[in-house]
């Protein structure tokens, strides 16, 4: 299987939450370790220090990696710290950036179509991806607001989210789920059965999760092999793919 | 790949090691509120177990977490049903402490328990409480293992706290069940400095870091593979141990060796 994490992060956080890589060459190493080709990665700046630093900072440290696939994070445009949408997108063509991400709580903002509308239809309409953190009630809002919109949920809780997903999965075709924390025992596999392999994404969630569990519970999850590798690469590759810069 | 484990790499190519399997001390059974199992029941579990090479696992009832008597009689039927794959712990809910009390005197009449369950965060009730003593005494007396939920700066089952049991009760085994997760200081010295202490890796494993911490500053002998099971998939732990950097020899402690000891007196066949 070809792996391609989707949720990776590299940098050096102010609180580190145990083990980290402050470096994409130390990321790197952890990914080899557990045998990991590929991964989408955030620079811990563009969280805990602005969009801006942090954007900056994931596209230099990628720009000779090839492993390495930067995400960007955004904030409203509204306060002129993007630029205009034209001038973000030409900005992510040229840093090779396909999937941008969001920390509306942190960086104290609404992620509606009040604060994202124009950019959010542009995102749907170029199949760029926005990688969230779980936030039930504002990501079932926000997809009934641009139900194109592709989404990933990344790093759910491990206390049983399925009732709260699951109807999303079943309404919309372009969101989907990673594996980070998903390790509901038999999980991954009832939720294939449900919905197909399509819409679950390997994700690692390094470093605040530990790089294997995930990738395991994915290798081992009692579905087909062609299921298995879509989940563990295919689905990321083809999302990727599909994005119109 | 670059990780040279041999158990690893099994791991990855079969889903279960041959050499080398999994004993969890740490599982539940049944349906609970606020979360979806696809798996819940002994067959299906026992599907899970298998996939992983889990021989055996250590429940205790989910319903016993609300009404212990119906749920120890419930663990108790599964138990007798699939001797050797599935063990038991009691569960004492110290609020309704007179039926505590006769779960403590019931404790000799099923075979394949292997001691007590203690949810005190659940329950909202000391680990250190009086309605515990009673099962905290049998347990002493009879050396039986305690299983209890433990999370870090709990009011209820902080690792300090259980410091304290564990002193009082010394031929008890207490098992933290989650390692009193996040106060991980407190609790590997718990676990360092008293003998009958164990670690267990339930839902504490997927923290990057944490597996090899115990290991290096408890050491390996002194922690249990733990899953939740239905809760959670056997292979997420199993990975998380996998891909930690310690040796296949402190693998196999986890895996099964410390496991294996614990369990020796209550082994069914």
């Amino acid at each position: 299987m070809e792996w391609f994490d989707c949720c990776a992060e590299f940098g050096v956080p102010g609180i580190p939450p145990g083990p980290f890589a402050a470096t994409p060459a130390e990321l790197l190493d952890e990914m080899d370790f557990c045998g990991v080709p590929e991964a989408l990665v955030s620079h811990v700046a563009m969280r805990d220090e602005s969009p801006q630093a942090g954007n900056r900072l994931v596209s230099e440290a990628t720009q000779n990696q090839p492993r390495l696939h930067p995400v960007w994070a955004i904030v409203p445009l509204h306060t002129g710290e993007l630029g205009t949408p034209t001038a973000w997108f030409d900005a992510m063509r040229a840093d090779r950036v396909k999937a941008v991400t969001a920390y509306p709580d942190r960086h104290r903002y609404l992620l509606n179509g009040l604060t994202f509308g124009p950019l959010f239809e542009e995102m749907s309409a170029r199949k760029i991806p926005l990688i969230l953190a779980p936030d039930w009630r504002g990501i079932t809002s926000l997809l009934a607001e641009f139900p194109r919109l592709t989404v990933i949920v990344t790093r759910h809780s491990n206390w049983g989210e399925d009732r709260y997903f699951r109807p999303l999965l079943e309404r919309y075709q372009r969101f989907h789920i990673d594996t980070s924390n998903y390790d509901l025992d038999g999980g991954v596999a009832d939720a294939v059965a449900r919905y197909g392999p399509d819409r679950l994404l390997y994700g690692s969630g390094f470093p605040t999760l530990q790089m294997g569990g995930s990738l395991l519970t994915v290798a081992q999850a009692g579905i087909s092999d062609d299921a298995k590798a879509a989940i563990a690469g295919g689905n990321l590759r083809r999302l990727l793919s599909e994005v119109k810069l | 790949m670059t990780n040279n484990s041999t158990i690893a790499k099994e791991f990855v190519a079969r889903g279960r090691s041959e050499v080398c399997p999994i004993i969890d001390m740490h599982g539940h059974y049944g349906t609970f509120s606020g979360i979806y199992f696809p798996n819940p029941y002994a067959e299906q579990m026992l599907g899970s177990m298998d996939r992983a090479g889990v021989s055996a696992i250590v429940c205790s009832s989910h319903a016993g977490l609300c009404d212990q008597e119906r749920g120890n009689r419930e663990m108790a039927e599964v138990v007798k049903k699939h001797p050797g794959r599935f063990y038991g712990y009691r569960v004492i809910n110290p609020n309704h402490p007179e039926a505590a009390r006769r779960e403590v005197d019931r404790y000799p009449q099923d075979p394949g328990f292997v001691g007590f369950k203690f949810h005190p965060s659940g329950h909202s009730y000391s680990i250190a409480g009086e309605h515990y003593v009673p099962a905290l005494e049998y347990a002493n007396e009879h050396s039986l293992i305690v299983l209890s939920h433990t999370w870090g700066h709990s009011q209820y089952d902080g690792p300090k706290l259980v410091a304290e049991v564990a002193a009082k009760y010394p031929q008890a085994t207490i098992i933290m069940g989650h390692s009193g997760y996040g106060e991980w200081d407190v609790a590997f010295a718990v676990a360092r400095e008293h003998d009958n202490v164990y670690l267990d890796l339930c839902a504490a494993y997927r923290v990057n870091g944490v597996v090899a911490r115990m290991v290096n500053e408890v050491g390996s002998h002194k922690i249990v593979f733990g899953t939740d099971q239905p809760w959670f998939d056997p292979h997420y732990c199993a990975g998380s141990v996998c891909f930690s950097r310690i040796t296949d020899d402190d693998r196999r402690n986890i895996f099964h060796r410390n496991a294996e000891k614990l369990m020796a007196p209550f082994v069914q066949t």
